[in-house]
């Protein structure tokens, strides 16, 4: 396996380097650990419009002239803001590393942000948010989110209409400046390249970026409560947060285990009761997720209304019966299957940077496969199901979308 | 992960019974991807049993005669893979990857599954999942814009019929229909077995020769209309949707079609995220939230489609700026500096797409299926590199974007 090497640079820029000596390609992650969280207050979606805002020019180039630049190396790439990061992403040939190095650093040190162009930004993150009206799932788990968090993470990434509507050029640039920085960003390079290169051409690139960056929010919750959302759709949608344990948690293992038998493949739990047996849903599930700090449990079905009660009925209980512990050959089984999945993502570059820079993100380290497939092999079934008494899966924040509120929730 | 493309190896055998197999060898690779592809779809349908092709693909899971369906996902899940199946409109693919120590187990599964048992209660309760799985895309007007856009657009051709057919059509559908469906369909002779990863060939070509002894042979026939797709423009209201949705169809390749690296290009320059032309006519000037232009190459047709999620407010405006920009493109061509960019642009995915046996899984089953060849990917990447100008060009040449059908899905 590919070891990745991980260096503090002096401007506190994090970069991970994975040598794939045998691929020609380059996969690029770069995480700024700007988002919604910490978007200025009156200014929810400030991160949304920067990120679309720093591809109209940089450097020498204005929009255009940008974007051609990285076509003719051939550099593939997206960006993207979320609640607590924006994250850019492109592949490339290695041979091109250093000369797509340097149109990023012009993107992250030298933007026009000009106010011409502001205007066009604002209309497509408007448009992006009014666009959350027709996807019924996306619109329940802004509104859950916000029924779990009294702080900043219960926002939606998207923004706020009054506030993307106001927002000025000036502001926007102040926040750029303060926000935009190598203290907590995360760069990750996996390909046929060395470290040592990658080392050179990043500080040759980036070294003099500067600045501290913008601060984390600390988190807080409400009450767990449930909340509808009334509107004429075909499907119910049905969203509930479990609290969880976070990566610090000595039994983080015995957790994701946990949520692998109630969830982890078309043997599972949920899958079986609400699908396969009932034919209550086309998609049920539930995955571990969370913000820097704090971990849930998220669950999700969609169903017709008259469906709706039933499948929340089994699916609560399904999550509540965890709690009598699973059995060996549920935990055997859920074993293979992250031990296989742990193998093949590391057939790809593109998955190797998306998850060193979650590991550094939320860790600040990246595990090995060693040390996971350690991890999960030294939970066994007494140890697993001792996690599950004492901490069962209870008191869940609930979110229904439909034509009407249900009478469970 | 190609470590050496010379590792690199094809393999073909054609069965007694009618099944090709095939794969691509990659010993280097840390897994293996095969599946089974059927070259059958929604347009190998009646209006009767509209939807029966997705409807038998999710039936497939539920087990044969010596699995139930709560065994199947039991076994899948205990050789750790990850797996799944589709349907389109042409093809029905079952898929999944798992290390090399279980292909076997996978393979003897998935061909045990071709027999599927039917049985009708798992028929009854797996309806409620496909109605539940209608329901869901009724509520996202952006999936609506293109099962009535393309029904729309072939006008009667069955390239039009939807994948997931009606609540009506699904409701009525019985076992029996299903069954003969089955039979009809799923001959060996109209199904390939792909494989690509660290596969070992002769052990894997022993397995599935015994595992198939008794298929019965079949011929399998797909009919294929005159196309004559609408032209012109068609707006309807949708009570579920608040932004408006365009989509233009316009007459393209197929996918047998050695023309198809140009069209594919062509699409690129068209409508790329970030970078293509339109994204400069209409993202960059905030017209709309997304555009975009691709190519869907079928089998002995195929069409050009270009997408737009906007404002209503804007709907005229971008519906204006798309017609300009397909009537700029037909006249004019595209630029040389604006070929190079694209291939460019595809000769790094080119790179990214050899990197697991699951994308190669896809990309040689789905190409043997209309060509009946193997293309390694350093052959698709020399066919990219020798595109030229004038190939590009040639493809306007029969004015396509003037036999364009703007649909539409707006607010009610």
């Amino acid at each position: 396996m590919a070891l990745s090497q991980v260096e503090v640079l002096p401007n506190g820029l994090t970069l991970a380097v994975e040598e794939r000596p045998w691929t020609p390609g380059v996969a690029l992650q770069l995480l700024l650990p700007v988002g919604a969280v910490n978007d200025p207050e009156g200014m929810e979606g400030a991160a949304s419009l920067l990120e679309g805002w720093l591809w109209k020019g940089a450097g020498s180039r204005d929009a255009r002239a940008l974007a051609d630049a990285f076509d003719e190396l051939g550099v593939r790439r997206a960006s993207s803001s979320a609640l607590e990061h924006t994250t850019f992403t492109a592949q490339f040939l290695a041979e091109k590393l250093e000369a797509a190095l340097l149109l990023f650093a012009d993107l992250l040190l030298r933007p026009h942000l000009p106010t011409q162009a502001l205007e066009a930004v604002r209309q497509v993150a408007l448009q992006e948010l009014a666009s959350l009206e027709d996807q019924p799932p996306k619109k329940m788990f802004a509104a859950l989110r916000r029924a779990v968090f009294l702080s900043n993470h219960g926002r939606d990434p998207s923004g706020n209409k009054a506030h993307l509507e106001s927002i000025s050029a000036e502001a926007l640039r102040e926040d750029f400046a303060r926000r935009y920085a190598p203290r907590g960003a995360i760069l990750a390079l996996a390909g046929g390249i060395t470290f040592e290169r990658a080392k050179e051409a990043v500080l040759n690139a980036l070294g003099a970026w500067s600045g501290s960056g913008a601060g984390y929010p600390p988190i807080k919750l409400a009450p767990p409560h449930a909340i509808h959302l009334e509107q004429n759709t075909a499907q119910v949608q049905i969203g509930l947060i479990y609290p969880d344990v976070s990566f610090d948690h000595p039994e983080f293992y015995s957790a994701r285990l946990a949520v692998q038998v109630l969830s982890g493949g078309s043997s599972s739990r949920l899958f079986t009761e609400v699908r396969e047996k009932r034919g209550l849903v086309y998609s049920v599930y539930a995955v571990p997720n969370g913000v820097k700090g704090y971990s849930y449990l998220t669950a999700y079905a969609g169903t017709t209304p008259e469906r709706a009660e039933e499948t929340l009925r089994v699916m609560q209980a399904e999550i509540a019966r965890l709690s009598e512990g699973v059995r060996e050959e549920e935990l055997e089984r859920t074993k293979v299957g992250l031990r296989a999945s742990l193998i093949m993502q590391e057939e790809s570059s593109r998955l190797r940077v998306a998850s060193i820079t979650r590991d550094l993100y939320m860790m600040g380290r990246v595990r090995t496969l060693e040390e996971i497939e350690a991890q999960i092999a030294a939970v066994d079934l007494p140890r697993i199901n001792r996690y599950l008494a004492a901490n069962p899966y209870q008191n869940p924040w609930i979110a229904t979308l439909g034509p009407r509120k249900l009478v469970a929730a | 992960m190609t470590r050496s493309p010379s590792a690199v190896q094809f393999k073909q055998a054609n069965l007694e019974n009618g099944l090709t197999v095939i794969a691509e060898i990659n010993p280097q690779a840390k897994s293996v991807a095969l599946g089974y592809f059927c070259k059958t779809g929604s347009r190998d349908e009646t209006a009767e049993i509209a939807g029966v092709s997705h409807f038998l693909e999710h039936m497939l899971f539920k087990g044969s005669e010596r699995r139930d369906a709560l065994q199947v996902n039991l076994e899948f899940d205990r050789m750790g893979a990850q797996y799944n199946a589709y349907t389109s409109e042409e093809n029905t693919v079952y898929y999944g990857v798992v290390l090399p120590e279980f292909a076997p187990q996978l393979l003897e599964l998935w061909t045990d599954l071709m027999h599927p048992a039917l049985r009708q209660e798992d028929f009854e309760t797996e309806k409620q999942v496909i109605l539940e799985e209608i329901a869901l895309y009724q509520d996202r007007p952006n999936v609506m814009l293109f099962d009535w856009g393309r029904a729309r657009y072939f006008a009667g051709h069955p390239l039009g019929n939807s994948v997931l057919g009606t609540v009506q059509s699904i409701t009525a559908l019985t076992r029996e229909q299903m069954a003969s469906y089955l039979a009809q369909r799923y001959a060996p002779s109209n199904l390939v077995l792909a494989l690509a990863g660290r596969v070992d060939w002769e052990r894997t070509l022993e397995q599935v020769a015994s595992l198939t002894a008794s298929w019965p042979k079949g011929r399998v026939e797909r009919t294929y209309p005159a196309l004559n797709p609408a032209v012109g423009e068609l707006r309807e209201p949708y009570p579920k949707a608040t932004q408006a949705y365009l989509v233009v169809f316009a007459p393209g390749v197929s996918a047998q079609d050695p023309r198809r690296y140009a069209a594919h290009i062509l699409a690129n320059i068209l409508g790329e995220e970030g970078s293509g032309r339109l994204h400069w006519a209409l993202t960059d000037k905030g017209l709309v939230e997304s555009v975009g232009a691709g190519v869907d190459l079928a089998d002995l047709a195929g069409i050009y489609y270009v997408y737009a999620q906007t404002d209503p407010a804007n709907e005229e405006v971008v519906r204006a700026v798309l017609r300009e920009e397909l009537e700029r493109l037909e006249r004019f061509g595209v630029r040389p500096e604006e070929l190079e960019r694209a291939k460019n642009k595809l000769a790094t995915a080119l790179v990214f797409a050899g990197e697991t046996p699951m994308q190669r899984l896809m990309s040689v089953g789905i190409n043997y299926i209309y060509n009946q060849s193997y293309e390694p990917l350093s052959e698709v990447a020399r066919k990219v590199r020798a595109v030229t100008l004038q190939d590009v060009n040639s493809l306007l040449e029969t004015h396509p974007f003037s036999r364009s059908f703007f649909y539409s899905l707006v607010p009610a």
